[in-house]
């Protein structure tokens, strides 16, 4: 029995162990290379917030024991109608509104198809991703739309307070509200519930399809936030963004310890795996590797890592 | 060529250095009915699971008809001739009950394709053999099939492998009475055989209906190993336990059935339940008397809002009230403790505490978090009162023995101020003390001025412990008694 706790602790607490690991090897093998220096960190953490904010998204939805496919054509719809918005009113709250009210809608549609139909999520959030990226590719005639609003900009992604970018701010907010929620609150423990043991949390007088309905919105609406700082960092919107960062983001969700199986979620441990995908992208490329090379790694090290966090004990 | 079809010998076994099992000598006789006896934690399922092969041996050896065997995993053990049926049920729901049957061999087959008409035949033989044949098709989806019969198809399951040596675990829990009987007629027909079958059972006085001679095993320790006729349920009941058990008589004095009833059902009707009557009053428990498949676990289920209704009322102290989802019922002062406490009662990997405040985490909140000291203040109070045995309210669920895991759903319930409590079966496949305890809880509860709802499949619970009693047949209620009544007069009525 003791065996056991110790095991669901060392599973806890391995993404810790792995991201020390990956910065000392880091720091060993870059030390000439500039991957210490303050301006490299927060290059990092520039590189990193999105992912963050989608991680700390997915793993509500995870651990409800759901998936989302749609996310990431939910970041570029999201940038597309946020740069149009500005662009025709130069508003930047209606920017801002408008962006997430299209991914609050994208997860009222997942939601109602997930909780109400009954159809996996699996499957409506594929067809959705299809649908969204379809128009989002549509409604801005695959061109870029360029964003020239400073204040927008300085504020949604490109901006430093200090040495600290704009961006590493968004990150520590949406991380610590979303750890807060997860944890804290009676709604946090009901997703888990929900996740955990969906017949129990009913049998509890638990709103299950609520909740389902609940994730789904969370992570799209998040996802609608990172298109809009996707859109202030790189003073536009595209239809490219957001969808090639899908596995990036799940990938960090699972190395963070929450479980795919439902009932288990650290948004804490999503954001550590978010950094660790940020990291590894950007020692790779300070290692000289070539693009073909750092796909190969990534892929690699994505596998081992979750290895080592789903590590299960036999019997 | 031993006489014993399974000898197992100064077996020990540790975790993280906890001596569970010492030096235990196990052997059952070719063609014997052997029970396996003991209270939960006594160490039953551990030495179970060594001879099935689910664990490694720390020392010890395990012979077969004298041929010492090394096995490390549940399929060596198969073919070593030993064969589990499991509590757990380990059908796969949406196959067929042949499908199932035949899942791990396949033994029959056509080139590269599985032969599903031999199958099917075998199948069928089994099930004819087992005397259920007229009742299940092979062509049955197991989701569809009432637990009693998954229960049957899992032994026909274990079967299939040819075994010398089947265990039973729990087998005649969730089965009827008549169902229990060809059971007995099947493992009477195996002996004959010269199988050898090791059974486990909460169930003592099956013991000594269906089996030859019994081990007892005690806080890891063998107690005796006797034929069933040298010995009695009294003697064994005490040795169980160590000589701590006390007869249990529980003098309940009767609540009166008199003014507005704390419950009351008028005409309810669903797909599964029709015309049904039922009245609880403030400090009363009502027992359902009715076999499996009776409707009893629908009627429950319905007002609790799982189930949907389809006419009828339901009136909390003459209001009437809309019972639509479980959560309304709760607000109505209803709680259910369901059938299955690991897939319907519990998250099995949340805390004790976590559990415990399920259903009423919107009342904590302080601010907008979970007010931790008082879920902790909540769970204490509730661990301490009912006699949970747990490291703490952190505790993971999962590892808990199922008594003390019911005694957590049970806590669910009360932690909600509910007036009503349903209960399903809350002492199925708990060990004898903490069903005591659990039923000591139900008492106090009522007691409280607060009505009960009680199913139990024994009806000797139901017969000694509650108020008045309906008895339950093809979702009707067919019979009300409020006199004293014995569990062979429910037996019968219920048939």
């Amino acid at each position: 029995m003791t065996n056991r706790l110790k095991e669901i602790k060392w599973r806890e607490h391995v993404i810790y162990f792995i991201f020390t690991g990956i910065i000392l090897l880091f720091s060993v093998l870059l030390f000439d290379r500039g991957f210490l220096t303050g301006s490299n960190l927060m290059n990092i953490a520039r590189q990193t917030a999105m992912i963050s904010i989608m991680a700390v998204g997915m793993t509500f939805v995870l651990a409800a024991e759901e998936i989302d496919l749609s996310f990431g054509s939910v970041v570029a719809l999201a940038a597309i109608i946020t740069a149009q918005v500005l662009r025709a009113t130069g508003s930047i709250i209606l920017a801002i509104l408008a962006g997430l009210l299209v991914g609050a809608i994208i997860g009222i549609i997942n939601g109602l198809f997930v909780a109400k139909v009954g159809i996996p999520s699996f499957l409506v959030t594929l067809g959705m991703s299809g649908i969204i990226l379809g128009t989002a590719r549509w409604v801005s005639h695959l061109q870029s739309i360029p964003i020239n609003n400073d204040t927008f900009t300085f504020i949604f992604g490109s901006g430093d307070i200090g040495p600290v970018p704009v961006l590493f701010i968004w990150m520590i907010l949406a991380g610590s509200l979303g750890h807060l929620v997860l944890k804290k609150t009676p709604f946090g423990r009901k997703v888990l519930a929900t996740g955990g043991n969906k017949i129990s949390a009913l049998y509890s007088g638990i709103k299950v399809s609520r909740m389902k309905m609940s994730v789904m919105v969370i992570n799209s609406v998040l996802a609608a936030f990172a298109g809009i700082l996707y859109t202030g960092r790189l003073h536009g919107a595209r239809y490219t963004l957001g969808t090639n960062e899908v596995m990036i983001v799940i990938a960090a969700v699972i190395i963070g310890g929450t479980s795919m199986f439902g009932g288990k979620g650290s948004v804490i441990g999503s954001v550590i795996g978010a950094l660790i995908m940020g990291i590894l992208n950007n020692g790779l490329i300070l290692l000289g590797l070539s693009v073909d090379q750092q796909m190969i790694f990534r892929g690699l090290i994505i596998i081992i890592a979750v290895s080592l966090t789903m590590r299960e004990k036999k019997g | 060529m031993s006489e014993y079809s399974i000898n197992a010998s100064a077996i020990n076994i540790s975790f993280d250095g906890v001596h569970i099992l010492h030096d235990v000598d196990f052997k059952v006789k070719a063609g014997e009915v052997h029970a396996l006896v003991g209270t939960n934690g006594a160490g039953k399922s551990t030495l179970v699971k060594i001879i099935n092969g689910v664990y490694k041996k720390d020392s010890g050896t395990i012979s077969i008809f004298g041929k010492d065997l090394e096995y490390n995993t549940p399929e060596e053990a198969l073919k070593a001739g030993i064969a589990m049926v499991f509590q757990d049920l380990s059908l796969i729901p949406s196959l067929t009950v042949a499908q199932n049957i035949f899942l791990q061999t396949h033994p029959y087959r056509k080139g590269l394709l599985i032969d599903d008409r031999k199958a099917g035949e075998n199948a069928k033989e089994l099930l004819s053999m087992i005397g259920v044949d007229t009742e299940i098709s092979i062509n049955d989806k197991v989701e569809d099939l009432s637990v009693g019969k998954q229960q049957i198809i899992e032994i026909a399951k274990a079967l299939s492998h040819n075994p010398k040596v089947l265990i039973l675990d729990e087998p005649t829990a969730s089965l009827s009475s008549a169902e229990i009987e060809s059971l007995f007629t099947v493992i009477e027909t195996l002996k004959k055989k010269g199988i050898s079958i090791i059974y486990i059972t909460h169930y003592l006085q099956d013991i000594f209906k269906i089996c030859d001679s019994l081990t007892l095993i005690r806080d890891g320790k063998i107690i005796f190993r006797e034929d069933t006729i040298d010995i009695n349920l009294k003697y064994l009941v005490d040795a169980m336990a160590g000589g701590e058990s006390e007869s249990i008589s529980w003098n309940r004095k009767k609540a009166m059935r008199s003014g507005t009833p704390l419950l009351e059902l008028k005409d309810l009707n669903t797909e599964k339940i029709k015309n049904i009557d039922l009245k609880i009053y403030p400090g009363e428990i009502v027992g359902i008397a009715g076999l499996l498949g009776s409707g009893r676990s629908e009627l429950l289920e319905t007002l609790f809002g799982i189930e949907k209704l389809r006419t009828g009322k339901i009136l909390v102290n003459g209001k009437a009230v809309d019972i639509s989802s479980s959560s309304k019922a709760i607000d109505e002062g209803i709680t259910l403790v369901p059938e299955n406490r690991r897939e319907q009662g519990l998250v099995l990997d949340f805390a004790v505490e976590d559990n415990i405040v399920m259903s009423i985490i919107n009342r904590l909140k302080k601010f907008i978090v979970v007010d931790r000291e008082k879920t902790g203040k909540i769970a204490n109070h509730y661990i301490q009162s009912l006699n949970v045995k747990t490291q703490g309210p952190g505790q993971v669920v999962r590892y808990l023995s199922g008594g003390n895991q019911q005694k957590i759903v049970v806590a669910k319930c009360l932690a909600s101020d509910s007036k009503i409590l349903l209960l399903d079966d809350p002492t199925f496949g708990v060990d004898i003390h903490a069903k005591h305890e659990i039923m000591k809880i139900i008492m106090d509860y009522a007691s409280k001025g607060n009505g009960v709802l009680f199913i139990s499949s024994e009806f000797k619970e139901i017969a000694g412990f509650c108020d008045s009693i309906y008895i339950m047949k093809k979702g009707r209620l067919t019979e009300f008694l409020s006199e004293d009544v014995s569990e062979d007069d429910l037996l019968l009525k219920v048939q």
